[in-house]
């Protein structure tokens, strides 16, 4: 039973309608790598998912149930964590709080400490300053800490919505590796918003484009070549047909 | 030392007062203009409605240990009720939407009041024998202010330990801070929220038994001048700190004493006037408040 | 304009039904519209929420009344005025000017002040603005002979007077929100660090828009005290902030026509249910409410109507000739 699929999703917020139609699946154990200029729509995608924001057409699926009527809570409690564009974290509670919060609907005290004990492991630098307030933490430590937070709810589908955004990029490599680690070893499903593909290449994951709203490239991330991403990136045809020729002008919808 | 005991006394009714107004602000961004009218409904579920002016006890009657925790399950009753039936479905609307709304319920609850009780204040005596005078430290203290101050750190340490040391209490700070990110972390939303509407309404009780034992005196007004400190308090404290309000009750309590005692005997009617320009002083000073938590200021 | 007109229509159905007390009730709706109109022209475009503004009504209702009493009540009653005060009582036009222009030069001075603070900071701060000015008032007892009342102020604000002002109150209104000014504020209010990368200078524009709802909500003040001939601090508080904020936020607080439909509506409902309290005649039977449901029914209409439109009836929106045809 594949974790995740989305038929012919469209959100609108108001007026602007930030999806059209989007289909998409994830398979048990992927990772797949969203990505595309600003404004397609990718953080939409997830929010949708995580029914922070209403579909206004189409049908989500999440681990066979029909996630309609959910709210925010129950996808949490059904088994998706998803980390939001900008970090959240709860700069008022303490490193130790914040793993703690997302671990209240998990009945097994036991397998809860377990956890925390391999995600302190996964992430020494959490580990050391566990009592520290939260807001107080750099860029890179604050982005791993709501990673850590989003496994310690225990979720079988991490979302996660631009880890980079804003990191340097030796920072943002180790946030990664310990990703990559962490979903080897528990066999996570991951669904992540990147603008970079390399590191889709590098991770092994499928791609998914969006631009506009709608998915206008889609595959394994190594078999893509550069110049079709290029051209789907930016809203080029792919085969060349709509070159501009010289002397023209055109707009781009 | 008389002026100490009154500083804290009056400080503990605020910070109450703002706690209660804080813990309903932290979690939904509404300033509750209710709570005033939930202070003196639950002084008046302590009598028979009428238009006498001698009041009749109606829940006033029960013995003290079923009185109390009545009286704060009427607060928090009511203040749960309200959420149910008006905020609920005020949560995406914009803060001045809330605020009105809450003012008019406010409005309507001290309205319904007014029918049963008319607007004569009447006499309670709830617990008068708590006002004689206790020796303490070379000043005659009534013991009621003792209580008061007794009563307010007890509540305090007794919030403070449910929001650090129990899970509930994390839920209920991370819901503060970021509702929706604790909702992804899979925190029951409405629960939460009933429930700091619950504690804020327990708050308004104690308060609402406080003020009738000090003053003897059942009017529907009661509520409005420390509703009016507490929104204050809570402001000048630092929006999204719950310590703040607190520290910021105390303070204002003790300026207000403060104020009493130095202000030359002419200028004393204008006390509230001081009162009130040095709290424009520290907002201009520091606009987020005094103990505003770190993440208050947003990055661009 | 077309509110003007619609305005105008209430009036005149107001004065031919010949009712004294029609036309009373009416011209009090209209010194409320200058209030609330007042209101919008700061709050509306800023978006911050002032508890102040009946505060300035308060500084308009008194000053007025301090030029214009006759001269030997005032020696009698205030005498702790200024002597060129007590020797002298000028007639109502000037005198509603310069009540005004006070009111705008107290209103320059507070603002400095506060407007250098934002979103509630700023709400709070004007809250204790109106405590200010009700404590001073309520306290001062030479001048503004405290909690009694001051009487003996000449009427002359009725149902034309209080709608040519409540017409002029909405020119006022009209032009400063098509003005460049407005304009500057409501992108402030919308989002402060675009605007402000616009070179949009914040304090400026809070504090014109502050100062000129002034002046408008101390002309409502001045109607005001010459239309009920008698003034009490009281007036000026709780009851009336809340009054004017609600009517202001149920018609919707960001557009000049929620003002004005918002006093509309508010105030048909309370004449509404002030009649059915007195008793409505259905045929044989006389229906009416018990005395004091009537606030009780206002309060849950407006916490209805809030539920049902959060926006406001108007939710932003202006009325306009075009979007009528």
């Amino acid at each position: 039973m594949s974790p995740l699929e989305v038929h012919d999703l469209s959100v609108s917020y108001g007026r602007l309608i930030a999806l059209r139609e989007v289909s998409m699946s994830l398979a048990e154990g992927e990772t797949l790598f969203v990505t595309g200029p600003n404004g397609a729509g990718k953080s939409t995608l997830l929010k949708a998912v995580a029914r922070i924001a209403s579909p206004s057409r189409g049908r989500i699926v999440f681990c066979g149930e029909d996630t309609k009527d959910y709210t925010p809570e129950q996808m949490a409690r059904a088994g998706f964590s998803m980390v939001p564009e900008g970090r959240h974290v709860l700069g008022s509670l303490s490193i130790e709080e914040n793993l703690r919060l997302g671990t209240g609907m998990r009945q097994d005290r036991d397998a809860v400490a377990r956890d925390l004990e391999e995600i302190y492991q996964a992430f020494p630098v959490l580990c050391e300053r566990r009592s520290t307030t939260a807001a107080l933490l750099s860029g890179g430590q604050q982005q791993m800490l709501v990673i850590a937070r989003a496994l310690m709810t225990g979720a079988r589908v991490l979302a996660i919505d631009e880890p980079s955004l804003g990191l340097a990029p030796k920072i943002i490599d180790q946030v990664f590796e310990i990703l990559m680690r962490l979903r080897d070893s528990r066999g996570l499903t991951l669904l992540i918003v990147e603008q970079s593909s390399t590191r889709a290449v590098i991770a092994g994951g499928r791609m998914l484009l969006l631009r506009g709203g709608r998915v206008v490239l889609e595959g394994m991330a190594r078999e893509l070549d550069a110049e079709s991403l290029r051209r789907a990136y930016f809203g080029f045809e792919a085969d060349g047909s709509d070159r501009v020729q010289p002397g023209e002008i055109r707009c781009n919808t | 030392m008389q002026y100490l005991v009154d500083a804290l006394s009056l400080g503990s009714l605020y910070a109450l007062g703002a706690l209660g107004i804080a813990l309903i602000f932290g979690v939904m961004r509404l300033v509750n203009f209710a709570h005033g009218s939930i202070i003196a409904c639950c002084v008046f579920s302590l009598i028979v409605p009428s238009v006498e002016a001698q009041a009749q006890l109606l829940a006033g009657r029960l013995p003290d240990w079923v009185l109390v925790p009545a009286v704060l399950a009427v607060g928090a009753g009511l203040s749960v009720v309200s959420e149910f039936v008006v905020f609920r479905r005020l949560r995406q609307a914009n803060p001045a939407t809330m605020m009105i709304a809450s003012f008019a319920l406010g409005f309507t609850i001290q309205n319904v009041l007014l029918l049963l009780y008319s607007s004569r204040p009447k006499s309670l005596d709830l617990w008068s024998q708590l006002g004689q005078s206790v020796e303490l430290w070379g000043a005659r203290i009534p013991f009621l202010q003792l209580i008061t101050i007794g009563v307010g750190l007890l509540t305090l340490s007794a919030l403070s330990f449910l929001l650090k040391h129990t899970r509930v209490g994390i839920e209920m700070r991370a819901a503060a801070e970021d509702f929706t990110m604790a909702r992804m972390l899979g925190v029951r939303a409405n629960a939460v929220i009933t429930l700091t509407f619950a504690i804020s309404g327990a708050l308004a009780a104690a308060i609402a038994l406080l003020l009738v034992s000090q003053t003897g005196v059942a009017d529907i007004r009661m509520g409005l001048p420390i509703m009016l400190v507490a929104f204050i308090a809570t402001v000048i404290g630092g929006l999204g700190s719950l310590a703040g309000s607190v520290a910021a009750g105390f303070l204002l309590g003790a300026v207000t004493v403060l104020l009493q005692v130095v202000l030359p005997l002419d200028a004393r009617t204008f006390r509230d006037a001081f009162l009130y320009l040095g709290v424009i002083a520290v907002l201009v000073w520091r606009p987020q408040g005094l103990l505003a938590s770190p993440t208050t200021v947003s990055r661009i | 304009m077309l509110l003007s007109l619609l305005l105008l229509a209430v009036a005149v159905a107001a004065a031919l039904t010949g009712s004294e007390a029609v036309e009373r009730t009416a011209s009090e709706m209209f010194i409320r519209m200058v209030l609330v109109i007042g209101l919008y022209i700061f709050v509306g475009n800023s978006g911050v929420m002032s508890f102040g503004h009946v505060g300035f009504m308060c500084i308009g209702a008194y000053a007025s009344a301090w030029q214009t009493l006759p001269v030997a009540m005032k020696q009698l009653v205030l005498p702790g005025l200024p002597q060129w005060l007590l020797d002298s009582s000028i007639s109502p036009l000037p005198a509603a000017i310069f009540s005004a222009l006070l009111v705008a030069v107290v209103a320059l001075i507070s603002g400095l002040v506060l407007m250098r603070l934002s979103g509630i900071a700023a709400s709070i701060a004007t809250f204790a603005f109106l405590a200010v000015v009700n404590v001073v008032y309520s306290n001062w007892d030479s001048v503004s002979a405290g909690t009694s009342s001051v009487v003996g102020i000449p009427v002359y604000a009725n149902l034309w007077v209080t709608i040519a002002w409540a017409i002029v109150a909405i020119a006022i209104a009209f032009f400063y929100s098509v003005s460049r000014y407005g304009l500057a504020l409501r992108a402030v209010r919308e989002d402060p660090v675009a605007a402000q990368a616009c070179g949009v200078w914040v304090y400026r524009e809070r504090l014109v828009a502050y100062v000129l709802s002034a002046f408008v909500v101390g002309l409502a003040g001045v109607l005001y005290a010459h239309f009920l001939g008698v003034l009490n601090p009281d007036a000026f508080y709780l009851d009336n902030t809340f009054l004017a904020l609600a009517m202001l936020v149920v018609g919707g607080v960001s557009s000049l026509s929620g003002a004005v439909v918002g006093v509309l509506s508010l105030s048909l409902l309370i004449e509404l249910l002030v009649r059915m309290e007195d008793g409505v005649r259905f045929g044989e039977t006389m229906l009416s409410l018990p005395g004091g449901a009537q606030e009780v029914l206002l309060g849950v209409a407006m916490i209805l109507m809030l539920i049902f439109r959060p926006g406001g009836l108007m939710a932003g929106r202006e009325i306009v000739w075009r979007k009528l045809f």
